[in-house]
């Protein structure tokens, strides 16, 4: 039995003895770099991906990196390729892969958006709110997300996910606002939040 | 059925949602090959947290902060702007207890801490200056309320309250949870689902059960605190009209339960205040959702209601400040006017535009049981118009057997020690 089956067998008895938490030590950007090397395989290097279907996760919020994470490991948030590199990350590790990839920079590859998506976009994301919690410039804050140069098959994969209601989220926030997205309306704003720069 | 529960749970904001995929998930692995008929499309209710926007307020940028899950160290924060009474000093007595939430003592000196969005309940040993964090139970479903009494820890969860006997010579094996009481839940409400948990001078646990939204009608088991003896598994209801309330103590004097309450949200920056409430006889009712803070009819749901029908608060503590746990003084440590004083965490305001709060306050009653607010614990809140804020939020304070007291910190993972020294 693996670490990640014994501990999910213990927390299926509701029980977790003899665990001791280490304490908490400062996020260290280094040792972040060292434990990423498996990450960017799928995430390219410095954590700016090349495929579409896979997220950017440089210059995304430090808290937005390690909740996702922590998410992961803890069976809430799943994905056959990420919960097993998550199974066995401690918080430490968390805050570390965290540190490292928020201070990374984001040079998204040129995504072409004609005036037109762009336009629509603009208007859906201000109609729809993106830009209360995920910032004007939908660079994300704290829990919350960076939009601005994802990858746009990841980004239309998790508003389908939420309007579906299969996608993690941790308070209903965005399985209520993909509601009233069309199809149409997703496409529209992945091409669109891609192209931000 | 362990994935219908799980996505009820997580998404509290869509219970109805997603409970109809639930079950088609349920129904589609145990009839594979005959699908059941597409669900119609059921229109996700907002979050909670949103529930009683108006329109207008649809594009306000105000929202809940949430915790740092995986802790912060505390070589990371800001202590020297933390600010105490002169002859108090402040330390780190605890650090890596991610999300701790409300604090219990044992017997023989362990502290227990709980966790709300988590699922984790953690026991913290001083072993000769150093503290030992284990985390002592896990998979638990919002395990917000710990009490413990003659050996025995108490858990509330959101939908039960277990008993863990002998817990302290068993820190390392637990023994099963034992169901005190179970189906507190029935709904798997949105909103307040989380309990505190304290066991009065009667021996009876006392817990809350939350409005299950930001200004709804609740039903008869919500928005109230009520008590269940241990021993025979009792019920009974001992105050309405309770919107949320995660914490209360009693007058070591008068026996008499005080506790703090959260107010409803988007009315405006300055109204209304949460508050501090004393429950002096059976069926008190405070107001929810008709009236709030005593003197203030709820615009919708005050229609045809006057606030004489309601219990006012004993002390108005300010608008969003969060008030949560909170404990009469009746250490030894501290200067005599701190005898009987009410220690307050407010966790802090989010619902507001100017935040307030994220510190430890006192409120001092004097002999004609007039209660008086006073600053005590500052120096979180380091950007009232910042977002965040705040670097630390208060959760709940615990009076330790020297006198000292504990502030457990969920925004960090990180539990203080408050002491005094002439």
């Amino acid at each position: 039995m693996n670490l990640s089956k014994r501990i999910a067998a213990f927390a299926t008895a509701g029980l977790l003895a003899g665990a001791t938490a280490c304490p908490a030590l400062a996020a260290d950007a280094a040792a972040g770099m060292q434990k990423a090397q498996v990450c960017v395989v799928c995430h390219g290097p410095e954590g700016v991906s090349g495929n579409p279907a896979v997220p950017s996760i440089a210059a995304q919020p430090a808290q937005f990196i390690a909740t996702q994470l922590l998410m992961y490991r803890e069976g809430r948030r799943k994905d056959a390729q990420m919960s097993p590199f998550a199974a066995n990350l401690t918080n430490t590790d968390l805050n570390n892969l965290a540190a490292y990839f928020t201070a990374q920079k984001l040079t998204p590859p040129a995504a072409a958006v004609d005036a037109a998506a762009a336009e629509g976009g603009a208007r859906l994301s201000q109609q729809h709110n993106c830009v209360q919690c995920h910032g004007p410039a939908l660079l994300g804050q704290q829990h919350i997300p960076r939009l601005a140069g994802q990858q746009r098959e990841y980004l239309k994969t998790q508003l389908r996910g939420f309007k579906a209601a299969t996608r993690f989220d941790m308070d209903g926030q965005m399985t209520s606002a993909a509601q009233p997205l069309s199809d149409a309306d997703i496409d529209i704003l992945a091409n669109y939040f891609a192209g931000m720069r | 059925m362990q994935v219908s529960i799980r996505l009820k749970q997580l998404h509290p904001g869509f219970r109805h949602g997603a409970g109809v995929l639930a079950a088609s998930l349920f129904l589609s692995s145990v009839w594979a090959q005959t699908p059941p008929p597409a669900a119609p499309a059921t229109p996700a209710a907002p979050p909670s947290w949103q529930q009683g926007r108006s329109t207008e307020q649809a594009t306000s940028t105000l929202h809940p902060f949430a915790p740092l899950f995986t802790g912060r160290a505390s070589s990371e924060l800001p202590f020297d702007k933390l600010k105490l009474p002169p002859g108090f000093k402040i330390e780190v007595w605890a650090e890596g207890i991610p999300e701790a939430r409300s604090l219990a003592l044992g017997d023989k000196g362990t502290v227990f801490a709980g966790n709300r969005n988590l699922s984790d309940v953690y026991a913290i040993v001083d072993r000769g200056g150093k503290r030992e964090v284990k985390k002592l139970l896990a998979g638990l479903k919002a395990p917000n309320g710990v009490a413990f009494s003659k050996g025995t820890l108490f858990v509330a969860e959101r939908h039960r309250i277990t008993r863990y006997d002998g817990i302290e010579d068993r820190l390392d094996n637990p023994p099963e949870a034992k169901v005190v009481i179970d189906n507190l839940d029935p709904t798997s409400q949105a909103g307040h689902f989380w309990k505190f948990l304290a066991l009065g001078p009667d021996g009876k646990l006392y817990f809350n059960i939350g409005a299950p939204g930001n200004i709804v009608m609740p039903n008869y088991m919500q928005a109230a605190i009520h008590r269940v003896d241990p021993k025979t598994g009792i019920l009974e209801t001992v105050a309405y009209g309770v919107r949320n309330s995660v914490g209360f103590d009693w007058n070591p004097k008068t026996k008499e339960l005080w506790f703090t309450n959260h107010a409803r949200d988007w009315i405006s920056d300055d109204l209304p205040h949460d508050t501090l409430h004393r429950v002096s006889r059976k069926n008190m009712n405070y107001g929810y959702p008709f009236c709030h803070q005593g003197d203030l009819l709820d615009p919708e749901f005050g229609k045809g209601r006057t606030c004489a029908e309601f219990d006012p608060p004993a002390l108005k503590l300010g608008p969003h400040i969060a008030p949560l746990g909170m404990r009469f003084y009746s250490g030894k440590m501290f200067p005599a006017e701190y005898q009987g004083n009410i220690f307050v965490a407010m966790h802090g305001s989010w619902n507001r535009s100017t935040k307030q709060g994220y510190n430890v306050m006192r409120v001092v009653i004097d002999s004609q049981g007039k209660a008086t607010l006073k600053p005590f614990l500052d120096g979180f809140l380091t950007d009232e118009k910042g977002d965040p804020p705040m670097w630390g939020r208060p959760v709940d304070v615990l009076v330790m057997r020297d006198g000292a007291m504990l502030v457990s910190d969920d925004y960090n993972g990180i539990i203080y020690r408050i002491s005094y020294k002439k």
